[in-house]
């Protein structure tokens, strides 16, 4: 199976409010430090959307179109990613059959707490 | 800014909650633009790499177009304070390419009541030029009672 390399991303608060105006989600508690201190997070998160653009990203620089016509991801959301936070995205091969390539896929903060994980798979390339 | 919406629905009215629906609710079909420059705020907002480029055409973050509907669908439901995205599907069928109308089809699929929390599930299916792109399915967790 093709070896797919990671990517290495340092959350910002800024990109988490240029992420707010380009998603149009603009939850509190992505946005508003003020407001995120009184929930449970205790402070501002990343959207999981975001973190997990960076495991689409990683497989899209991977697979190409194929990504684009055939990618399948299912992932749970197991930790916030906060500002300041340096979030890995890796792969690791899980299998293939039928054509398809499956991986189990990660986020990962610099401490090596899971922010992410699951299952990405598809469709092996035709030549 | 986001996609642009075409959908003429009321956005002055305040949006329903999400745990106020009823399972089996179907939202209004609503469709939206994804122009270049959204696809370039959303590229430079996740640190995404320069568009593939497919049959001639800059082609849309597969995620962006779930996202961006996500984001769409906000406009007329609205989260709890406290609600998290618990869990994520999604599949991918076709590329978009920037400039494309997509339209967007969702529905409450489940509703449940867990340990304090609601679970929602959100199936959303996205069609381009009447083909289905992206399929996604996301569990939101709300607070009880809130």
């Amino acid at each position: 199976m093709p070896e797919v390399a990671p990517i290495q991303v340092q959350v910002t608060q800024a990109q988490i409010d240029a992420y707010a105006a380009a998603s149009g989600d603009h939850n509190l508690v992505h946005v508003d430090e003020a407001f995120a201190r009184t929930t449970p997070m205790g402070g501002t998160i990343a959207h999981g959307m975001l973190v997990l653009a960076f495991i689409s990203d990683m497989m899209t620089r991977a697979f190409g179109r194929a990504w684009l016509e055939s990618g399948r991801l299912d992932v749970r959301f197991r930790a916030p990613a906060r500002p300041g936070d340096t979030v890995t995205a890796r792969a690791a091969p899980a299998g293939g059959s039928g054509g398809l390539l499956t991986y189990r896929v990660e986020c990962v903060n610099q401490a090596g707490e899971v922010v992410i994980n699951g299952t990405a798979t598809v469709r092996e390339a035709e030549d | 800014m986001g996609a642009q919406a075409h959908d003429p629905a009321d956005r002055l009215s305040v949006p329903a909650s999400l745990t106020d629906l009823a399972p089996g609710h179907e939202f209004a079909p609503a469709t939206f633009t994804i122009t270049s420059e959204a696809a370039s705020a959303y590229r430079q907002a996740t640190g995404a790499g320069g568009p593939l480029v497919i049959d001639g055409a800059p082609a849309v973050p597969p995620l962006a177009v779930a996202a961006l509907a996500l984001g769409a669908l906000l406009r007329d439901v609205s989260l709890p304070p406290g609600s998290l995205h618990a869990a994520e599907s999604l599949e991918f069928h076709a590329a978009v390419p920037e400039g494309a109308t997509v339209e967007c089809r969702a529905k409450l699929a489940q509703r449940s009541v867990r340990a304090g929390w609601v679970v929602s599930v959100l199936v959303t299916d996205l069609f381009h030029e009447g083909a289905l792109a992206v399929s996604a399915r996301a569990t939101v967790m709300s607070p009880a009672g809130e």
